[in-house]
């Protein structure tokens, strides 16, 4: 046999010599009986795609309560995510994050920050190395407003719709395809129901992603077919949440890393706040410059002495 | 790695260093340009960072293999059409976003059609849903208030209208019968008139009978029309003119007082020592007519 062969070459010998004697037992493994021929040399097919997603969901302290509500309702949308306790520190915000996130097992993150009781961060992470992006959300509504009224099972996969400018821009397929694994529900999914009842939708306008949840309701009478004539008869009736998300900047690392972009039409809330402050302080100095103003208009042209200025002086 | 920079900076006033000067500018810009503050700078900032090739690399990192099923995604991509929506017009917003998902859904559910699989939630399938019962009972519930208020207004609107059109009606009906009125008073006076003239012959009574051919009118009009036939005011009566209903109701107690005092009700109470009375030991009351009379006989 191989014995003058080199290390390298053993592998070219056995299957040689099989022509020559009878078909070899088929070889066993762990997992049961592996069959030769089938084996390797053939590209074997792609193993079967399991979307192992899981999602970790947090949120900062002192957050507000709308807030707190949209994050639950986001935690009942998303069966394959995981609730966690609040999360305290400040400074080290990204270790900590990333540490929770490995000890949890999970694949992305959808961290929420309140700030200042006011504002709302959304960190949006893939977890091992992935691409991070911070949001701010605007225009919140819970789906406890009495106003929507839609009702879907829970945990029942969605679909979800984008509109088409999100493939015009890198950054957007990026954020697309980031929505599509964090809020598509894993195919077979323990917690996940079987039919489709609802839909979200994602669109950009005005370069923010608005987000809406919408009710399917169709006539139908068996499972798999709708009635004749009942996609026109469609309704959507929504569900909610709704919120309003503003890029800030996408990371190459999950919580920090290089920046890889950022929003140029983004301003901070607390900037928009410090001009509205400086307009409204703007108006008092104004009048008092305009006072001025007039004053020493009046100084440098002094009125002619009025002739009727005395008329009526007699007139007692 | 610049973790600690890009970080913490962030947050507070998003001048991180780089940015420094830009932002500044801008700010001052912004507070000069423009009247309102709006969300958005009016020009981007010049130093932002668009990493195109990162951006991609790190697309290629985390996307799933080409070859899967489009099952496991359920995405759909929706042409928006070419008209931006206005961000403030509330209505257009939101009529965008329902038609994208509906077009989404037609779509899907035509490709789920196809492949065969079941969709569609069967009426007997009882899973917990996102709200819970109680909160449907309260969307119901101010539904169904909204729509009460909705009807209400509807009533209360097309009583007034209705009302509106009484009146009118009920004028014109007056004017006529007034007209009326003065129609038959005038044939009259003419009729006499004639009859003077001619003499007071008998011939002229019957030519003018046709005038008078209506009598009811009369009466009605006398009564001033009004619907309903007021019961005739008689002179001896006195309980207090109009008949209301209250009074009407006690009619009863009118016919008992009637039956014990008579006619002339309390004020005309009879006298009640008389000489029968004075030698009646027992006290009762023997039927006031026979006291009445008596009275009257004495005088």
């Amino acid at each position: 046999m191989g014995k003058k062969r080199k290390h390298s070459e053993t592998e070219a010998a056995p299957p040689v010599k099989n022509d020559y004697s009878a078909p070899e037992r088929p070889k066993r493994t762990l997992l049961g009986w592996k069959d030769k021929n089938e084996d390797a040399e053939e590209p074997k097919a792609a193993p079967v795609f399991r979307n192992k997603e899981k999602v970790l969901v947090t949120c900062s302290r002192r957050i507000s309560f709308r807030y707190r509500h949209l994050m639950l309702n986001i935690v009942s949308l998303l069966p394959h995510c995981k609730k966690d306790s609040k999360v305290e520190a400040k400074s080290s915000k990204g270790e900590t994050l990333n540490e929770l996130v490995e000890l949890k097992g999970s694949s992305s993150c959808l961290f929420f920050e309140c700030r200042k009781h006011k504002d709302l961060y959304m960190w949006m992470v893939k977890s091992p190395s992935g691409p991070s992006v911070k949001f701010l959300v605007n225009a919140v509504h819970t789906m406890e407003e009495l106003k929507l009224t839609g009702n879907h099972l829970k945990g029942s996969r969605p679909l979800l719709t984008f509109s088409s400018n999100f493939d015009k821009d890198v950054n957007w397929k990026l954020l697309k395809e980031m929505l599509t694994q964090v809020f598509g529900i894993p195919k077979e999914h323990r917690k996940s129901k079987p039919y489709h009842d609802h839909v979200f939708a994602f669109s950009i306008v005005d370069d923010h992603i608005w987000f809406r949840n919408y009710q399917i309701s169709v006539p139908h009478n068996e499972a798999d077919k709708v009635a004749r004539g009942g996609l026109d008869k469609m309704t959507l009736v929504e569900v909610g949440p709704r919120f309003c998300l503003n890029p800030i900047k996408i990371f190459g690392g999950s919580f920090g890393g290089p920046t890889l972009y950022e929003n140029p039409f983004y301003v901070s809330p607390n900037q928009i706040r410090a001009l509205e402050k400086r307009n409204k302080a703007g108006k008092f100095a104004k009048k008092i410059k305009a006072k001025t103003r007039r004053k020493m208009h009046e100084l440098s042209n002094p009125l002619e002495p009025d002739e009727f200025a005395d008329m009526w002086k007699d007139d007692e | 790695m610049s973790l600690g920079d890009d970080f913490v900076e962030d947050d507070e006033m998003n001048m991180s260093d780089e940015d420094g000067a830009a932002s500044d500018s801008e700010a001052e810009s912004l507070s000069d340009s423009d009247n309102e503050i709006t969300e958005k700078l009016t020009e981007p900032t010049k130093t932002a960072v668009y990493n195109r090739d990162g951006l991609l690399d790190k697309l290629q990192d985390i996307s799933w293999p080409e070859d899967v099923e489009w099952t496991h995604k359920l995405t759909v991509e929706i042409d928006q059409g070419q008209e931006a929506v206005d961000v403030n017009d509330d209505l257009a917003r939101e009529m965008a976003f329902y038609t994208q998902a509906l077009e989404g859904t037609r779509q899907v559910f035509g490709k789920l059609q196809e492949m065969g699989l079941p969709f569609l939630r069967p009426a007997d399938y009882y899973a917990e849903m996102v709200k819970s019962d109680t909160h449907m009972e309260k969307v119901k519930s101010k539904l169904l208030y909204e729509k009460k208020q909705m009807e209400e207004t509807e009533e209360r609107r097309k009583a007034r209208d209705n009302k509106k059109m009484a009146k009118e009606v009920q004028s014109q009906k007056m004017k006529e019968r007034a007209k009326q009125k003065k129609d038959e008073i005038e044939s009259v006076k003419k009729w006499r008139k004639q009859r003077q003239k001619s003499g007071f012959s008998e011939k002229g009574a019957g030519e003018l009978d046709l005038e008078f051919g209506n009598g009811k009118s009369f009466q009605r009009g006398g009564g001033g029309g009004g619907g309903k036939k007021r019961p005739g005011v008689s002179p001896g009566d006195r309980s207090g003119g109009k008949g209301k209903s209250a009074s009407r109701m006690n009619n009863k107690k009118r016919e008992f007082r009637d039956s014990k005092f008579g006619h002339g009700g309390r004020k005309g109470l009879s006298k009640q020592n008389t000489a029968e009375t004075t030698n009646d030991f027992k006290g009762g009351f023997r039927g006031s007519k026979a006291g009445g009379s008596n009275k009257r006989q004495k005088r």
